[in-house]
This record gives C-alpha cells, sequence and structure tokens, in this order.
C-alpha cells in the first residue's frame, strides 16, 4: 500500500499477451477518484483488453494492476466486482431472456444491503425512464439504445468505485449516443469515477476530463481532453473523422 | 377405463424418473455446455447407497463381500441421505473430471470424454466392491404403507405413485428455484453468458458445482426410487436409463427445462402402451419415437432453434 495518496487505479508497464500475440506493449495509465478518463483508438488497437486486465478476465503476462497502491494483477473476476470496480462490456451483453428487473436484479449480486439497492434501482430508473417503462419486458427484446442504457443500469447496480464502459456508443443512432454520453456526464458529476473506452472520440473527449490514445497496443498520445480535441494532427491520424 | 388408468400411472411413473434422469442432464449442460456421460453412473449409485442406508447386506461377490451397515434406517431416510451421497460423488466427479479442463481453456467437447471415462471408472468400482449380481429394494421398507393402492378402480402399486409425488415434487421445486431465486437466475445468467455472468460478479465456478450437486441429487433419488420400483440390476443398469435420459432430453429440447419433463413424460407413456408380449421391443418404439419427433422438429419440442453462436 503507497498511502492514501496513491490513485484509485494505475496501470504501470502493463504486457498482455494471447498465446504468441502481444496485445499490450507495457502501457502505463492512472485514473484519479472522480476523474473521466477516455481511452481512444483504433478497432484492434488493445482499448478493450485493458479493460479485460483490469476486470481480472484475463491476467497481464507482465506489468502491475495497483488499485488503491495495492495490486490487483491476478484477482479473479467477482473479486474485482467485490473491490468496486465494475466493467460494462463491448456489444452490451444483457441476459436477452431475462427481463430488464432481473437484469439489474444480477447487477447488485455481491450486495446485501437491501434498502440501498432499491434506491439505486430507483436511481437508474431516473436516469433512463426508458428503462422503468420496460422493466417487466424480456432484455432480448428491448431496442440496441435500450440495451446498452441496460448494461449500464446494471454496472451501476454493483454501486461501484469505478465504473469501466466498453464502447457504449457502438451501433447506436447520434441521437442516442448523445443521450448515453449525457447520462455518462450526469455520473461524472456527481461523483463516479469513469474510465471510458471509445473509438467515438469526438463524443467521449466532449465529457471526458483527460484522453489517451492507444495505438497496437501501446499509448502514442496523452492530455487534457480540450488538448486532444483541438489537435488537428491526432484528428486526422487516429482519431478519424467521426 | 382401469386398464387405461392403469397404463398412464405405468406410463407416467416411469416418465418421471426418466424426466429426473433428464433434468440433470440439462443443468450441467445448461452451465458447461457438455453432457455429462457420468450421469448413469451417478443414477446407479444413488440405487446402491440407498440399498445399503436401509441395511441391505453386500452379496458374495465383490471386495465388500458380506458387509452390511450396523444400522437399517427406513426408506424415507435413506432416499434423500443416498441423494446426498449421490451429489457428494457428482460433486467430486466435477473436481476431477470437470474442472481441471475448464482451468485450462480446453475445448469443452473433452469434458465429454472424460466425463465417459469417469462414468465407466465409476461403474467398474461398483462392481469389484459389490459384484455384478442384482439386488433388491423389498417393499417391506416401505413399513405401514400398503403394497398397491385402488384409485378409481385401478390397482396402482404404491411404489408407482411415490414414484410420481417425489418426482413431481422435486420437479417442482427446481423450477421454483430457477425461475424464482436470485441463485436460480444467476444459474441462468451463466448459463446463457459466462463472462457478464463474472462481470456481475457472480462465481461461475460455484455455480457449475451447484449444478453438479442438484444434478447428483436428483440422479441419486432416480436411482433409489427405481430401485425400489424394478430393483437393481447390476452395476451397468444406470446405462439403459442414461441412454433413455439423453433421448428425452433431444426429444425435449437441450437445455429447457420444461422440455426435459415433457419429453420424459411422453417417452415413458409411449413405452407403457408397448404391449407387455412386445416389451422386449420397448427401447425401439421409444427412440424411433424420438427419430420421427426430430425429422420434423430438429430442435427437439420445447428446445429453441440453434443459433450459431458469434
Amino acid at each position: 500500500m503507497n498511502g492514501p495518496q496513491a490513485p484509485l487505479l494505475e496501470l504501470r508497464n502493463l504486457v498482455v499477451r494471447y498465446g504468441s500475440i502481444t496485445a499490450l506493449h507495457g502501457i502505463n495509465l492512472t485514473v484519479q477518484a472522480g476523474e473521466l478518463v477516455t481511452l481512444l483508438g483504433a478497432n484492434g488497437a488493445g482499448k478493450s483488453t485493458t479493460l479485460r486486465a483490469i476486470s481480472g478476465l484475463i491476467h497481464p503476462a507482465g506489468g502491475e494492476i495497483f488499485w488503491h497502491g495495492g495490486l490487483i494483477n491476478r484477482l479473479r473476476t467477482e473479486r474485482t466486482v467485490k473491490l468496486g470496480i465494475s466493467h460494462c462490456p463491448e456489444g452490451r451483453r444483457v441476459l436477452s431472456r431475462q427481463s430488464v428487473a432481473d437484469n439489474l436484479a444480477l447487477g447488485a449480486w455481491l450486495r446485501r444491503d437491501k434498502a440501498a439497492i432499491a434506491s439505486d434501482l430507483e436511481r437508474c430508473y431516473a436516469l433512463f425512464p426508458r428503462l422503468a417503462e420496460r422493466r417487466s419486458q424480456l432484455a432480448g427484446s428491448l431496442s440496441g439504445g435500450e440495451q446498452q442504457m441496460l448494461a449500464i443500469s446494471r454496472s451501476l447496480m454493483a454501486r461501484p468505485t469505478l465504473l469501466m464502459l466498453d464502447e457504449p456508443s457502438l451501433g447506436l443512432a447520434p441521437r442516442l449516443v448523445a443521450e448515453v454520453m449525457a447520462a455518462l456526464a450526469q455520473l461524472h458529476r456527481d461523483g463516479l469515477t469513469i474510465l471510458l473506452v471509445e473509438q467515438n472520440a469526438q463524443a467521449a473527449l466532449t465529457i471526458a476530463d483527460r484522453g489517451l490514445v492507444l495505438e497496437a497496443g501501446s499509448i502514442s498520445a496523452a492530455g487534457r481532453a480540450e488538448q486532444l480535441l483541438a489537435d488537428d494532427s491526432l484528428q486526422a491520424s487516429y482519431l478519424g473523422a467521426n | 377405463m382401469e386398464a387405461l388408468l392403469q397404463l398412464l400411472f405405468n406410463g407416467l411413473s416411469v416418465g418421471a424418473v426418466y424426466a429426473l434422469f433428464a433434468l440433470g442432464y440439462t443443468l450441467v449442460f445448461s452451465v458447461l455446455g457438455v453432457i455429462n456421460f457420468a450421469h448413469g453412473a451417478i443414477f446407479t449409485l444413488g440405487a446402491y447407497f440407498t440399498y445399503f442406508l436401509i441395511g441391505g447386506a453386500v452379496g458374495a461377490n465383490g471386495l465388500m463381500a458380506g458387509l452390511q451397515l450396523p444400522f437399517a434406517l427406513p426408506f424415507w431416510l435413506a432416499l434423500p441421505l443416498a441423494g446426498l451421497g449421490a451429489a457428494a460423488v457428482a460433486l467430486v466427479l466435477e473436481r476431477i473430471a470437470f474442472r481441471p479442463l475448464r482451468d485450462r481453456g480446453s475445448d469443452p467437447l473433452l469434458a465429454l470424454i472424460t466425463s465417459l471415462g469417469a462414468g465407466v471408472i465409476l461403474v467398474n468400482l461398483i462392481q469389484l466392491l459389490v459384484g455384478a449380481e442384482s439386488y433388491s429394494i423389498p417393499v417391506e421398507t416401505l413399513e405401514s404403507l400398503p403394497v398397491a393402492l385402488s384409485i378409481a378402480g385401478a390397482k396402482v402399486r404404491t411404489v408407482q405413485v411415490m414414484l410420481l409425488a417425489i418426482a413431481g415434487l422435486l420437479l417442482a421445486a427446481l423450477s421454483i428455484w430457477i425461475d424464482g431465486s436470485r441463485s436460480g437466475k444467476a444459474l441462468q445468467a451463466v448459463s446463457e453468458d459466462p463472462i457478464t455472468a463474472q462481470l456481475l460478479g457472480i462465481n461461475s465456478g460455484r455455480m457449475i458445482q451447484i449444478a453438479f450437486g442438484i444434478s447428483g441429487f436428483l440422479a441419486g433419488v432416480a436411482g433409489g426410487l427405481v430401485g425400489l420400483s424394478v430393483s437393481i440390476a447390476g452395476p451397468y443398469f444406470g446405462i439403459g436409463y442414461g441412454l433413455k435420459g439423453l433421448g428425452v432430453l433431444v426429444l425435449g429440447g437441450l437445455g429447457s427445462v420444461p422440455g426435459a419433463v415433457l419429453g420424459g413424460l411422453i417417452i415413458g407413456l409411449a413405452e407403457a402402451c408397448v404391449p407387455a408380449e412386445l416389451s422386449g421391443y420397448k427401447d425401439a418404439v421409444s427412440f424411433g419415437f424420438l427419430f420421427l419427433v426430430l425429422l420434423i422438429r430438429p430442435q427437439g419440442l420445447l428446445g429453441r432453434p440453434q443459433a450459431n453462436k458469434v
């Protein structure tokens, strides 16, 4: 433990391999409590891999992951959830054969504080009123945007210290992207720490405090969100026109 | 009318055992995506456990020849204990035949082979210990209960009524648990998407153990009931039921709980309709029936059409 001044999350020289393929070549990243940090980059740059390593879905081949200054490299996923890390996966992955309400209830699987769970549920419904309307519907029958709202809400039901989202804008119409980003900005204002993986750099940088750009498994640029947004060369080379 | 009722009872009580059997397969299949081929051996063990717990003695063959427990339990106590014993064996089986493969990330199909091997080993162990002769659980273990009951004029064996009632109770309890409880829903989550289940904090290893435990308990109880109803026809007698259970599973639809129950009852009834002088053709009738259904509905009666997994 490095004491109270340690960042909430810190990756040091993190290396992840899939068999003989190296997906992350030693990246460094810190997230301070209360920050909204976005991790940008093209398909296959290693963004999802970074989140998977933090949540324990895959164990790193080298480097360290610190949580409040403590090493969590080899923790199983259930343990990282218990620590307060909630990973909202790419492609939403709602439980399609269970109702909206059941999906949300399973989000609180590790919690026993019934009263607080009920109030968090109401907060999710307030954040995304459409989920409240569809609470008894099967999650598989929701539209893509609604499923994304459900996936985010389900992650929130764990009452995380850090919310990690993997491409929440993927496949959504621009109006829905704006709605999801507005909800994330709201959560950030309320004090939640967020690590947001996105290909839609414009949308992500608009709500983020800081951004990092991953390119082929290494961090190629990092800075304040306003700086990255203003950087024309960056816009052209990595962030694309979208 | 009486004959029809009798036939119905015969069919339903056999079908209920098949349903218990198929549900055991279904539970494990739903969380692991593979069939546990040692399930038939667990069923057999349940029958032997029941036999010993009611105070039965081992025959002249096998290493344990002549052994007998110093006490004799009543059947209603021996049966759930035998179920628990079978569940314990199923848990050990999960630990040694399934988990090492999963931890190594091997192809789930490999577990099929190891479970087949484990089943053969279990059956041979039984033979080594207690010999290959058949044992019967005497109806007297039911103590004061009459041997047969008269229901609407039809004479029905008490054992069959018990079989039907216990199986029905277990099936109802299981579906209430799966659909109505937090842990049942977590099991469904592991079944639908193991990765997401992990991200919600669900310990999928624990849910798999629960599935094995329940499936072992169901098989053990089914074994004890069949032992009472028919007799324990040697260490291999679970294999025939195991095959039938597989047929039921496929008929009802792989991974569907109501499908397993429906499939069990249908095959049980179909077999009961085979006249006594043709009883040698029972299996041909049930598997022929299965064949016909699959021609029309390849996903089984209540199964979902197989979508390609991305």
